[in-house]
């Protein structure tokens, strides 16, 4: 390859956008990092409130959570989703310049109102759809554009066949539109109020909204990922997918089957017993096409393991996988009656999502970034030894997160259910509460340590970035084609 | 290595190339994985045997699992009645027959017609008073009266010290957690000229304040519409639960917080003289069992000494 096919690139594909998601997917990330490592602060030091209502836990929970899975979350997935379907398909964006672009200011206007409203304490009370309904309206908007484009630029696509990844992004897209829709079928007040009420009530209610809650993370943490994780994985180990055939067939079982599980968020409640059963028998079966992605994700590298010793984007990735793993088995078990008995109501379930969102979601999201953005900007990274440092301030920070929380939540749970010798309760509800302050220390500094790294990264990613706009020597061009390759 | 073999030399790719080099192996499914999904399916459908599960018409499979839990009959038997597995009966067994039920069943029992007095005397019932006290109090009555039962001067009645606003009978703390208490003094008008001796007087029945003269006289004499309640000498009206005002304990004002302030202390005084004081309490008569709030009776005394 010459020097010349970085701005070949750009001509033929839409790198613009690209690079404006993965930007966006930065500033969002450490913003959302920041709220969470705030809020994990409040629980462990409540002074933290300051007494102040727009920074009360209650109201910057929901901001934390919709910067990180969707700020943070969503423009890494459109950002690498734009890429990958570009450079797959040897197609151009469809949608000309203006769709991309509308979907990449209605998304980011989405955020920014969201935050604005949260804080000032409007919200639709739904887990992770807590946008109020005019911004339900703009995010469907944008994710029929979004579609739209996707859809389209598959078909105008120069290549005979899909790539792999592109069936993870389009799965997620169409389930994404679905869960969104049905979840804020909302009646509005007034048409100049900003608040509603739910189309459906009561039980029927709570399954809508955790249907939606888990298929969040089934589509949108998951499925979506895998699609980043097909590609990037590969490339980066220049190695072949593991095995096509397992591609399909846990493709298929996970998107039939996530759909049916949601409902284990709601086992000992108003539930019907049957449809209790029915979630829990669908977790286990999730769990081995679960790990079909990961196999194949850490089989790719097989044969190249001595990748891991100097390329810490291949750690990055090859973490996340065995995060993934490990967080796919640990959720089909405590969505067994037994266990969630136990596990229900508990920080035990904070940091199982968190051990999927960090471990996971992040880190591959990182990796990806960490091969990307040199790419989209025509260079080579400022320095791989800090991508080395944030690997380990990044993993350090998972692990003091997810223990943390271990104990929390195993131990708070424990103790809700202790007996004494006179059949009485053994603990108060607040001895409970106090026992969580030490756990919450812990896992307030594993996300501080996470943060970190982030800022890190930043850092690193701003170098390369305003490296790459300096009129690079021969030897740079030289490293920068090797690097496009 | 090439790239159209894995390490084998065996397997090919599917032959498409996309994006310069991806490519996929043709790798058959790992057969452990393929023998674990196998697994899971035999689990779910043992699962599905088990428990409720399948919904067809109005109905559902009702699975093979059954709970036993006794009720009372029309004509007054006891029976055992055996459904499918549900949570409802569940609840209902654990509650009837689980460890725990049982072990509390007995303790109820042997408290059920023990006085308050037999209960305290008896170290095996106090204990058992006490244990379920701690938990009862613990989730119903330290959010406001703390976890030791100190109160909050101004708010929240402390429990722990010696001065029992309604007295300390167990008859009466049993009474006033079933149906809580309207704890109310009416705001007072008293003139402008007179309220700094009214309020050096209550001080100085405890020895806070040192009165003396005409300011004694005009303090005492605008007592009077206090003695109503509090008693000629400030003792207190435990019917009425109107505090003693010369115990030197203070629920109300915050003399304490004043030191050695007496302009500080008057105006304490001062502030729940002009604006009365209007406290509620709510029932709990419909939370709690009979031996729950006879027991929390035991423990919130044991808090206050005697």
């Amino acid at each position: 390859m010459s020097t010349t096919t970085a701005s070949v690139a750009t001509e033929q594909y839409n790198y613009g956008i690209v690079k404006k998601f993965a930007i966006m997917a930065m500033i969002w990330g450490v913003l959302g990092m920041l709220a969470g490592v705030y809020i994990a602060s409040e629980l462990a030091w409540p002074f933290l409130n300051f007494n102040i209502a727009e920074i009360t836990f209650g109201r910057l929970r929901p901001v934390h959570t919709t910067l990180v899975i969707f700020g943070f979350g969503g423009s890494a997935l459109f950002a690498t989703s734009y890429y990958i379907v570009q450079r797959t398909c040897q197609a151009r964006l469809w949608g000309g310049k203006l769709l991309p672009e509308l979907t990449f200011w209605g998304w980011q206007l989405a955020l920014v109102l969201g935050v604005i409203t949260y804080m000032a304490g409007y919200t639709q009370g739904r887990e992770y759809a807590e946008f109020v309904w005019p911004i339900d309206l703009l995010i469907a908007v944008v994710w029929v554009l979004y579609f739209a484009v996707y859809a389209m630029t598959l078909v105008k696509r120069s290549q005979p066949h899909i790539y792999v990844a592109n069936w993870f992004f389009m799965g997620y897209i169409l389930a994404v539109a679905l869960l969104h829709i049905f979840n804020n079928l909302q009646v509005p007040v007034a048409w100049n109020s900003l608040e509603s009420y739910a189309l459906f009530g009561g039980v029927q209610d709570a399954m809508t909204q955790w249907w939606y809650g888990h298929n969040a993370v089934g589509f949108y943490l998951t499925v979506s990922f895998l699609g980043m994780m097909y590609y990037f994985v590969p490339k980066q180990a220049g190695r072949p997918i593991y095995s096509y055939r397992l591609s399909i067939v846990h493709f298929w079982a996970l998107s039939f089957l996530y759909m049916w599980v949601g409902a284990h968020h709601l086992h000992w409640t108003a539930l019907p017993d049957w449809v209790s059963t029915l979630a829990a028998a669908f977790s286990i079966l999730l769990l081995l096409p679960s790990w079909g992605g990961m196999i194949n994700g850490i089989m790719t590298l097989s044969g190249a393991w001595e990748k891991l010793r100097t390329d810490p984007i291949m750690l990055f990735l090859i973490t996340a996988l065995a995060f993934y793993g490990m967080s796919t088995f640990e959720g089909p078990m405590m969505s067994l009656k037994s266990v969630n008995a136990l596990s229900h109501y508990t920080d035990w379930t904070i940091g199982h999502v968190h051990s999927g969102a960090l471990g996971w979601v992040a880190m591959i999201t990182i990796g990806s970034f960490y091969h990307l953005i040199p790419r989209l900007w025509g260079t080579t990274l400022y320095s791989t030894k800090l991508v080395f440092v944030h690997f380990w301030l990044a993993t350090i920070g998972v692990v003091l997160y997810i223990v943390a929380l271990w104990v929390a939540g195993i131990g708070q749970g424990l103790m809700l259910r202790a007996f004494d010798q006179y059949g009485n309760l053994a603990y108060t509800f607040i001895e409970t509460v106090s026992f969580l302050h030490i756990p919450y220390v812990v896992r307030a500094i594993g996300g501080a340590f996470f943060l970190s790294g982030m800022l890190l990264m930043s850092y690193n990613i701003y170098m390369t970035i305003s490296g790459a706009r300096q009129p690079a020597s021969d030897e740079g061009r030289d490293a920068v084609a090797a690097a496009a390759r | 290595m090439s790239q159209t073999e894995n390490k084998q030399g065996q397997v090919e790719t599917t032959g498409h190339v996309w994006d310069g080099d991806l490519r996929e192996y043709n790798n058959p499914l790992p057969r452990w994985w393929l023998w674990a999904f196998y697994v899971t399916i035999v689990f779910s459908v043992v699962y599905w045997i088990l428990y409720p599960a399948w919904p067809y018409g109005d109905s559902y499979t009702k699975g093979i699992n059954t709970v036993e839990y006794t009720v009372e009959g029309e004509d007054g038997e006891e029976k055992t009645v055996s459904e499918h597995w549900n949570t409802r009966a569940l609840f209902t067994r654990d509650m009837q027959s689980s460890p725990s039920a049982l072990a509390q069943e007995e303790w109820v029992g042997k408290v059920k017609d023990m006085s308050f007095e037999e209960i305290e005397q008896d170290p095996d019932t106090l204990q058992f008073a006490m244990s379920m006290g701690n938990y009862t109090f613990g989730d119903y009555c330290a959010a406001c009266h703390g976890a030791g039962g100190q109160g909050k001067i101004g708010l929240f009645p402390n429990l722990a010290d010696n001065a029992w606003l309604y007295g300390n009978s167990y008859e009466t703390i049993v009474n006033k957690i079933n149906n809580g208490i309207q704890g109310m003094m009416p705001a007072q008008n008293v003139a402008e000229d007179k309220i700094d001796d009214l309020a050096t007087y209550v001080l100085s029945l405890s020895g806070e304040a040192e009165i003396s003269g005409e300011a004694a006289s005009r303090g005492k004499q605008a007592f009077a519409s206090c003695a109503g309640c509090h008693g000629a000498e400030g003792k207190g009206n435990e019917a009425m639960g109107a505090p003693n005002l010369a115990d030197a304990i203070w629920g109300v004002a915050d003399v304490p917080g004043c030191g050695d302030d007496v302009a500080c202390k008057v105006d304490e005084i001062k502030h729940v003289v002009n604006n009365g004081i209007q406290r509620e309490m709510p029932a709990f008569g419909d939370r709690l069992t009979e031996t729950q709030a006879r027991m929390l009776a035991i423990y919130v005394r044991q808090m206050g000494g005697n």
